[in-house]
């Protein structure tokens, strides 16, 4: 089948059954895209689906064929970070930064439907992904950051 | 056979031992003499160390250790971790230890670099090392003339330095990187997924392991049939050693779905002990208590008390449940072995693989990779099973595990009962403490950490024992810090409200430690503890706690209401001495603070007879970014205090606080964990 992964195109076969995560990380070596759960619970294994954050662990292959997927990989132009990345950065908006490619990408999609989200937006937005080292402090900073209203000050009033 | 530093480039190398404690102490000899630090001919300066880096962002602290030292910048600071063919064995990567023990020794072996610079400098521009100092990566006279660069002066020498008995580490108004915020120097890598973790690593050749998992702990293997699962297209063999049944296939998918296609019966241990029934089993299974600490006369104590409070509490199994589950790539050349796992204890696991399998620990490598959490988790179990499965099959084999057996066969932190004694007198002082703890585990080591009250009490006893688990007891952040803590603590509040006193005022009048009684004030300051304003469904809490050498105190604010507790704001005073990343430390507190409200609020290890039956996180509530409370952080170390642990102690103090809180919300009192469900 046909897969449009980072805007390359790529001929896999593979058995109708598998998961897209599965086919990204093998067959594409794309590790990028994290397994954490298997379940759609955790959100580790986001990937853009057409501009739609997807969890791609019980995302089957083939939902997929033709379609235009973004991964992690994909989101910097060159050596240029996408705003979002560099926010992280930024905000050391992660410990073991093992989610941190999942809560990437769904923070894109949120900041392009909604460019100035306010807390509570973001929580929602975000809460299909779990950070386990608990770095959700910088995280809605980040994200807070990286929107068209950025955070003023540090702990100043928001 | 050490392959360390082989590099003909090296032209300065600083040897030294590991050492445990952050000073000299005859009582813990260092560990065997091996390279820390090198700088080769281009003035790169690499640091070696045995520990890890699982999101505690010690490759940083390390650098601008090294870096502050030598005068260099970070960039040019390489640090090589956990590679047990590269590095010291300066033991895991565990107690919170890696600043204030490797850390220091790190410095000192930059200090004894710096020194040869300058005296290299000396000679060359032939004036006196007094009239030199060192400056971005040169050394420089005194009296502004021209520097020489690192490189120049080390360029066709091959030096090897042994760190001296006294060497001269900066004083803090020296520092140039340290105590000021810095951001990861591996944070590019993080947030373009070009990071590699365990589960990432891929060898040439590799093929995927899967195990049998019995139904339960204790289960015992009696019949099987696999040959469904050899049938499989794409499964390389189906590998049997005893109760050890794994399959190898050429593709992960595909090994799963053929260990799921063998039938086993399996006898089951008729262990009766479930999440039901173990608080109480925890006691009655217990071996006999270890005096912790004994002192003064509990009889008089009690007997010149004007009041006397007794309790019991019980904090049930949680799980480490970190991002990345287990993984470790084996590959076996002749009677050789290298593993890239996720250990946190690279020698340790080393030195289990070769005696598992009858090797000298020269024939064993172990490489850590970028390890996705761990929070005390991740043994070298499955390093064991990919080993196994990859000498069956005579090719390197991954097993990763998936989350539902990260939850069932990975370890859990253990649950434990405690009974508590106290009694005071009518002004409030606290005139005997009787304290027995029972803690699921093998032994009572991890149950001792955080046993003992640092609140001035001269007629105590502190009781620990070992009791059997029915699940698999592991490590976890603070060991048994954060569950000792839940129980004294709470009990501390019970204290003062009994006896209507303010849980603040209640604690200072019994607390003259000389860092937690600041650490405390500066908290509740911080908090406006003296303000706080009682509303409906609003309450607050505070707690103290110490670990790692570092001590906490800490306020919350939680909001009660429809059967779910909020934590809603958070503040911790924290004395960890002299802090090298500031950034980092916070990082580190934040995410302790995020974790402990976890283990208060909704998480519990549900079993039965040794089966897990919440293995996902669907049925296991862990902290979300929707949870996510106001954190403020109120340094209160000394900067001329030593460095102590930042990773661990968070945790140990919010819990209680959090139970305290709900208690002052809703005027029932919290002696077992998690609250949520019980609201």
């Amino acid at each position: 089948m046909h897969l449009k992964v980072n805007d390359e195109s790529h001929e896999v076969t593979v058995d109708v059954e598998r998961t897209l995560l599965s086919v990204l990380r093998h067959e594409l070596g794309l590790t990028g895209t994290k397994y954490g759960c298997g379940e759609g619970n955790c959100g580790a294994c986001t990937v853009l689906i057409d501009g739609e954050a997807t969890r791609s662990c019980i995302t089957p292959v083939t939902s997929a064929g033709g379609r235009d997927i973004t991964t992690i990989e994909g989101l910097a132009d060159g050596d240029t970070l996408h705003p979002v990345q560099e926010a992280f950065v930024e905000h050391t908006a992660f410990q073991c930064a093992y989610c941190t490619p999942g809560f990437i990408m769904s923070s894109t999609v949120l900041l392009d439907r909604n460019p100035a989200p306010d807390d509570e937006q973001i929580r929602s937005a975000l809460s299909g992904h779990i950070c386990r080292c608990g770095a959700y402090v910088r995280i809605l900073k980040a994200v807070k950051s990286a929107s068209s209203e950025p955070v003023q000050s540090e702990g100043g009033a928001s | 056979m050490s392959r360390q530093n082989a590099d003909p480039d090296i032209a300065l190398k600083v040897v030294g031992a590991p050492r445990w404690t952050p000073e000299p102490d005859p009582r813990t000899p260092p560990g065997d003499p091996a390279t820390l630090l090198t700088i080769d001919s281009d003035g790169v300066v690499s640091a070696f160390s045995g520990k890890v880096e699982y999101g505690q962002g010690i490759r940083n602290g390390f650098a601008m250790e090294i870096a502050d030292e030598l005068d260099v910048g970070v960039d040019s600071v390489q640090i090589v971790l956990g590679d047990t063919d590269l590095v010291p064995q300066d033991r895991g990567t565990t107690g919170s230890a890696s600043t204030r023990t490797v850390g220091i020794q790190l410095r000192r072996a930059a200090a004894t670099a710096r020194r040869a610079l300058i005296d290299l400098a000396a000679t060359r521009l032939e004036v006196s090392a007094g009239s030199l100092k060192t400056r971005d990566g040169q050394v420089v006279p005194d009296d502004g003339s021209a520097g020489v660069r690192y490189a120049d002066l080390l360029s066709g020498n091959s030096l090897t330095l042994d760190i001296p008995d006294v060497v001269q580490v900066k004083a803090v108004e020296e520092f140039q990187l340290m105590g000021r915020p810095a951001r990861r120097i591996d944070a590019v890598s993080r947030v373009t997924g070009a990071a590699k973790y365990a589960q990432d690593v891929v060898v040439s050749g590799m093929l995927y392991g899967k195990i049998l998992r019995p139904p339960s702990y204790g289960a015992k293997l009696r019949q099987i049939d696999t040959t469904r699962a050899e049938r499989v297209s794409g499964v390389v063999s189906v590998v049997q050693d005893g109760d050890f049944v794994g399959v190898v296939a050429e593709r992960e998918d595909v090994a799963e779905y053929a260990v799921e296609a063998i039938r086993a019966r399996w006898e089951e241990s008729r262990d009766t002990a479930s999440d039901w029934n173990i608080p109480a089993l925890l006691k009655e299974r217990a071996e006999d208590l270890t005096a912790l600490r004994e002192g003064g006369d509990l009889g008089a104590g009690f007997g010149s008390a004007d009041r006397v409070f007794e309790n019991t509490y019980y904090v049930p199994y949680v799980s480490n449940a970190q991002m990345e589950p287990s993984a470790s790539v084996a590959r076996w050349d002749g009677d050789h072995l290298t593993i890239w796992s996720a250990n946190r204890g690279p020698f340790a696991e080393r030195d289990s693989l070769a005696e598992m399998f009858g090797l000298d620990t020269s024939q064993v490598r172990v490489t850590a990779a970028e390890i996705g959490g761990s929070f005390g988790t991740k043994t070298p179990t499955v390093s064991y099973e990919a080993a196994r499965l990859a000498k069956a099959v005579d090719a390197p084999v991954r097993v990763s595990y998936n989350r539902a057996e990260e939850f069932s066969w990975s370890t859990v932190r253990p649950a434990a009962t405690f009974e508590i004694k106290s009694g005071v007198d009518a002004d409030g002082n606290i005139m005997a403490w009787d304290y027995a703890a029972f803690h699921a585990g093998e032994n009572a080591f991890r149950g001792k950490r955080g046993a003992d009250i640092l609140y001035d009490v001269d007629n105590v006893r502190i009781g620990v024992a070992a009791s059997e688990s029915p699940l698999q007891s592991g490590s976890y952040r603070s060991l048994g810090g954060a569950t000792n803590h839940f129980a004294r603590e709470v009990h501390m509040d019970e204290i003062a409200v009994g006896l209507g006193l303010d849980p603040l005022e209640f604690r200072l009048r019994n607390l003259t430690h000389d860092r937690l009684r600041p650490c405390l004030i500066a908290a509740a300051e911080a908090f406006g503890w003296a303000t706080r304003q009682k509303r409906p469904g609003v309450g607050y809490g505070m707690a103290i706690g110490y670990d790692a050498g570092s001590f906490t105190a800490q306020c919350v604010e939680v909001l009660v209401e429809n059967g779910e507790a909020r934590v809603t704001r958070v503040v911790v005073g924290f004395d960890c001495g002299l802090v090298v990343n500031p950034d980092g430390a916070r990082n580190q507190i934040e995410g302790s603070i995020i974790m402990g409200m976890g283990t208060a609020l909704w998480e519990a290890v549900e079993f039965d007879g040794g089966r897990v039956l919440n293995a996902g996180f669907a049925r296991y509530r862990v902290p979300r970014i929707a949870d996510t409370p106001e954190i403020e952080v109120v340094f209160t170390g000394g900067d001329d205090v030593p460095s102590s642990g930042a990773g661990e102690p968070g945790i140990v103090a919010i819990a209680p606080a959090i139970a305290n809180a709900v208690r002052d919300a809703t005027g029932t009192a919290i002696q077992e964990l998690p609250i949520v469900p019980r609201l």
